[in-house]
């Protein structure tokens, strides 16, 4: 529960020295600290009187996006997801930031072709891969396959999970257009909709795999 | 206005100018059908079905480009240059005097900006009690950690169980457990029970249910000092903004304008700021700068509302002929520091003698908020169950046993859509219709049934203007709001049906607080009111663009006609002109046209039946839904494609309410274990069975369809469950655990 002091997220953070996003401290009167886990400093809920420090700063990074190089400064403990949104410019707003804690897909972007939570993935750690969002799969009027066939089926409500299931199943179909309904369904397990599209986007999906079968087949 | 309560008929002629039409008011408290007396303008009409080339066929919708790209714009995704990113302090305990000190944040390195949000004694876990902005989302979180709180704990009560134990902390001043009901004499119906052939009863329980929007709550605030501010706000109701931002900014209100382009999903809970958003304009104002503040997931499940939870203690008499012939009802419901919405009993269907008694337990956690058709799935899990456990009582086929039962002025219409969805679903071929599948088989499969009803219907709030530039360029403006129901699509739809054009031609532009007012989208009532004023208004731009014409080319305006990009005179075709040159000769002016609400062109009351076919796992207890059908009537539909999405999405909200979701709070430390969607589980893809989703022809006005959808689906389920193996689960969600704890005890049995 990252905005309640006091009783938050309790998963262990600091584990290894393996780099995490997450810096929560327990208690009433924490100090900030965020980044690198290795320089993390836990403040006891008594320590009223610290002032508080920033243990880590910003960054400079060069991120490949949509195959532009661009040059961003971020947190060590920034998501791929912040950068994005928050960072880039102009900002890559399609990815949407909805649980941040991998569990509902609607950030999905391809890093080196395959699909990722890019709230799970820190900014830093994608230096030197191929970062692809939605902007970069295709625009109005030059729809990708995916894309084309949700718009015809209807496989949208709101539209905030949107670009997460197209990500996904663009990544499905890249590798296997002749997919199942149970492949396609599998490569959306970790994409939620609540306004409850996935008939159409099943029908999409399937609909899609046929676009791009009668435009060549399996690349 | 005149009134009369609902007969198959008007009860009199119209007066002169008049008509009648049926309206679901609530009188005395109950909903009700009534006979409404009102103008009978002579307007536009929405015209034979079958000549109908735009509205009511399946039209993709006009912004699914945007969505499908990443280019849609939500409140989430407003960027402005200077833009202040806010987070808040929530309350982490149930009920404690809070001390805050924001020295220490406000001096760190990148806030900005800190408020206080007033409260010395918090009443309900997670309220807002401190708001940080900052540079980065990042460094907000830093500022929130640096705030130093105390919280001195209070007694607290967090479920229905406890609040009502002798000695509870009170939560609310006229007590925990609140009688609502005025009539609590149940002589009548005790009798009719005591001389029931047949008795059934049990107590049937639904937790709290979340909206779980995903996109969460939260405005931006773009005011940079001056004397104006926009408001992006995620919300049900552009014009809920402005007066409340404007207080908080020390604006007037038409000095804010609300944009709502997108919204990510609201389902009932998004209306006005609340105190986040108070907090955000705050913020605005001492810093000057834009600022963005959107909740959390975890704030989105402590702070956003919910559907309230319910008991239903059911008890009824039936006669071995199939007759309910007595129903007695106690429905308590679990609706935090709030009453929550009605639960009403005996649902739909119409026993003899019927007693229902309404009460209300609060606890110190957040109030409920409308969702999507409010207390009418709680009620229907309950009454639903109690229809088929008296059938199996009797041993009558389910479907006939309903049929039998079923309220006045709606027996044809439910018998027709019941007997549909039995034919979809394939009940004539199915082995156990009057009593459950007692076999050894280790799969097992069932199905259920279950009704809805919700009214729909419009009302006056909207004005809409239509727009024809010299260029030939149409627009259509509202400030509506599309919660993702295809507000926009049948907008232009609407428009280019009535001036003969092509739906590329109408841009339709929604979502401003600068255009014309709009009512709140809650209750289904969203399409039913803006759709009779956009066709208004197209209608009137026909016309004042035909007056033009009949100056320029000679006839009578009454005679034009268009279709086709083409204007011409029914009675002598020879005169005509192109689109595009027709909307030369009006000027560099163009014309504007208004329209507002049309009564004719709107109706009210809907009725649905579903069905589902589930398979049960009796080795592991789990539940598979394998099918579901639902049939609904819903007066013109505006676009079968996006009203189609709209139905298929209420039963997986149906599906995904009876299966999975609850929230769960510990009692002792008063708090909320599943706040996030890895233990608030939502379905999911694999969750998804073969939908079915069935309009049936109706010759009536629009009327809203997206409540009903969402009422029966998980009673259906429930029933299918039952059907399937023996076993009725009396507590939603159905977890493998019940399941296979009510195997058990049916081998005991």
């Amino acid at each position: 529960m990252s905005d309640v002091a006091g009783s938050h997220d309790d998963r262990p953070h600091a584990r290894d020295g393996v780099l995490t996003r997450r810096s929560f401290f327990k208690g009433a009167g924490v100090v900030a600290a965020g980044g690198l886990v290795g320089e993390a400093v836990h403040a006891a809920a008594h320590s009223m009187s610290l002032e508080p420090v920033r243990l880590s700063g910003e960054v400079e990074i060069e991120l490949s996006i949509n195959g532009a190089l661009q040059k961003l400064k971020v947190e060590p403990r920034t998501t791929l997801l912040n950068a994005l949104r928050n960072h880039c410019n102009p900002p890559l707003t399609g990815a949407k930031l909805v649980c941040d804690r991998g569990s509902c897909g609607a950030c999905t972007v391809h890093l080196d072709g395959q699909p990722v939570y890019s709230c799970m993935t820190l900014a830093v750690a994608c230096v030197g891969r191929a970062v692809t969002t939605i902007e970069g799969l295709g625009a109005p009027g030059q729809l990708n396959e995916v894309q084309q066939a949700f718009c015809e089926h209807d496989a949208s409500m709101c539209g905030f999970c949107t670009p997460g299931f197209v990500m996904s199943i663009s990544a499905c179909l890249e590798r296997k257009p002749d997919a199942t309904l149970d492949e396609i369904k599998h490569a959306c397990a970790g994409n939620l909709c609540r306004c409850g599209t996935y008939p159409h986007v099943f029908d999409a999906a399937l609909s899609a795999g046929r676009a791009l079968r009668a435009k060549g087949g399996k690349r | 206005m005149t009134r009369e309560l609902l007969q198959d008929k008007p009860p009199r002629e119209p007066a002169p100018g008049k008509k009648w039409i049926r309206v679901t008011k609530v009188v005395n408290g109950i909903d009700s059908e009534v006979w409404e007396e009102v103008d009978d303008v002579q307007g536009p009409e929405w015209g034979p079905r079958d000549k109908l080339r735009l509205v009511s066929r399946a039209i993709p919708r006009v912004d699914g480009p945007e969505k499908v790209t990443g280019r849609a714009q939500f409140s989430h995704d407003v960027r402005l240059p200077g833009m202040l990113y806010a987070k808040v302090l929530r309350c982490p305990r149930p009920c404690a005097k809070v001390r805050l000190d924001l020295d220490a944040a406000r001096r760190l390195k990148g806030v900005v900006g800190v408020v206080e949000l007033g409260v010395d004694e918090v009443k309900w876990l997670g309220r807002p009690i401190a708001a940080v902005a900052a540079e980065t989302p990042e460094l907000a979180e830093d500022g929130l950690r640096a705030i130093v709180a105390s919280y001195e704990d209070q007694p607290f009560a967090v479920t229905p169980a406890r609040a009502q134990v002798d000695g509870a902390p009170l939560v609310n001043s006229k007590g925990n457990l609140r009688g609502l009901s005025r009539n609590t004499d149940t002589s009548e119906v005790d009798a009719a029970l005591a001389k029931a052939e047949v008795k059934v009863k049990g107590t049937w329980r639904v937790p709290v249910q979340h909206h779980a929007s995903l996109e969460t709550h939260g405005i931006v605030v773009d005011y940079r000092g001056g004397d104006e501010a926009t408001v992006y706000a995620s919300t049900q109701g552009t014009f809920t903004i402005p007066g409340d931002a404007a207080g908080r900014l020390g604006l007037k209100p038409n000095q804010v304008t609300a944009v709502v382009e997108h919204m990510g999903g609201g389902f009932g809970s998004k209306f006005g700021i609340g105190i986040e958003g108070q907090a955000a304009c705050l913020l605005a104002k001492e810093t000057k700068r834009p600022v963005h503040l959107l909740f959390d997931r975890a704030s989105e499940f402590h702070a956003a509302g919910n559907r309230s939870g319910g008991e239903h203690e059911l008890e009824a008499g039936v006669s071995r002929a199939g007759e309910l012939t007595a129903f007695k009802a106690r429905v308590t419901r679990d609706g935090g520091i709030s009453d929550g919405a009605g639960q009403p009993q005996p649902y739909i269907y119409a026993p003899k003698v019927a007693f229902a008694e309404q009460r209300c337990v609060h606890t110190n956690l957040d109030g409920h908020r409308a969702m999507r058709a409010p207390g009418h799935p709680q009620a229907s899990f309950a009454m639903e169950g109690l229809m088929d456990e008296a059938a199996y009582a009797i041993g009558m086929d389910l479907v006939e046993f309903r049929k039998r039962n079923l309220p006045e002025g709606k027996r044809e219409l439910y018998a027709r859509q019941l007997d549909k969805c039995a034919e979809l679903i394939g009940w004539a071929a199915h082995a156990h219709r009057s009593k459950w599948d007692a076999s050894n088989a280790e799969l097992k499969t069932g199905i259920g049934f279950g009704l809805a009803r919700w009214g729909g219907g419009g009302g006056k709030d909207c004005r809409v203007e239509v727009r024809i530039a010299s260029d030939g360029s149409v627009e259509v403006l509202s400030g509506t709001q599309d919660l993702g129901t295809g507000t926009r699509t049948y907008c232009a739809s609407i428009v280019a049906e009535e001036l003969g054009l092509e739906l590329g031609q109408v841009r339709a532009r929604i979502g401003r607080s600068t255009f014309g007012n709009a009512n709140p989208s809650g209750g289904s009532t969203t399409a039913a009111s803006l759709a009779p004023a956009v066709k208004h208004a197209a209608w009137n731009a026909k016309r004042a663009l035909f007056d033009k014409l009949a100056e320029l080319l000679g006839g009578e305006a009454r005679n034009f006609a268009c279709g086709g990009n083409l204007i011409y005179d029914a009675t002598d075709k020879t005169r005509h002109i192109g689109w595009k040159d027709a909307c030369a000769a009006l000027g560099p002016n163009g014309l504007a046209a208004q329209g507002e609400w049309q009564s004719h062109l709107a109706a009210n009351d809907i009725g649905g039946a579903q069905a589902a076919k589930v398979q049960v796992d009796t080795t592991t207890g789990e539940v598979k839904v394998l099918e579901m059908v639902a049939v609904q009537n819903c007066g013109l539909v505006l676009n079968e494609l996006t009203a189609r999405s709209q139905l298929n999405g209420g039963m997986v909200q149906a599906l995904s309410y009876g299966l999975f979701e609850e929230r769960v709070v510990d009692p002792d430390l008063g708090l909320f274990l599943n706040a996030n969607f890895e233990d608030y589980k939502l379905a999911g893809c694999k969750d998804i069975p073969k939908m079915l989703a069935v309009f049936e022809d109706d010759p009536r006005g629009v009327i809203g369809m997206a409540e009903a959808a969402v009422i029966p689906g998980h009673s259906a389920i429930a029933n299918a469950v039952r059907n399937a193996c023996g076993v009725r689960v009396y507590e939603m969600p159905l977890t493998c655990d019940k399941i296979l704890n009510g195997l058990i005890a049916l081998k005991k049995a």
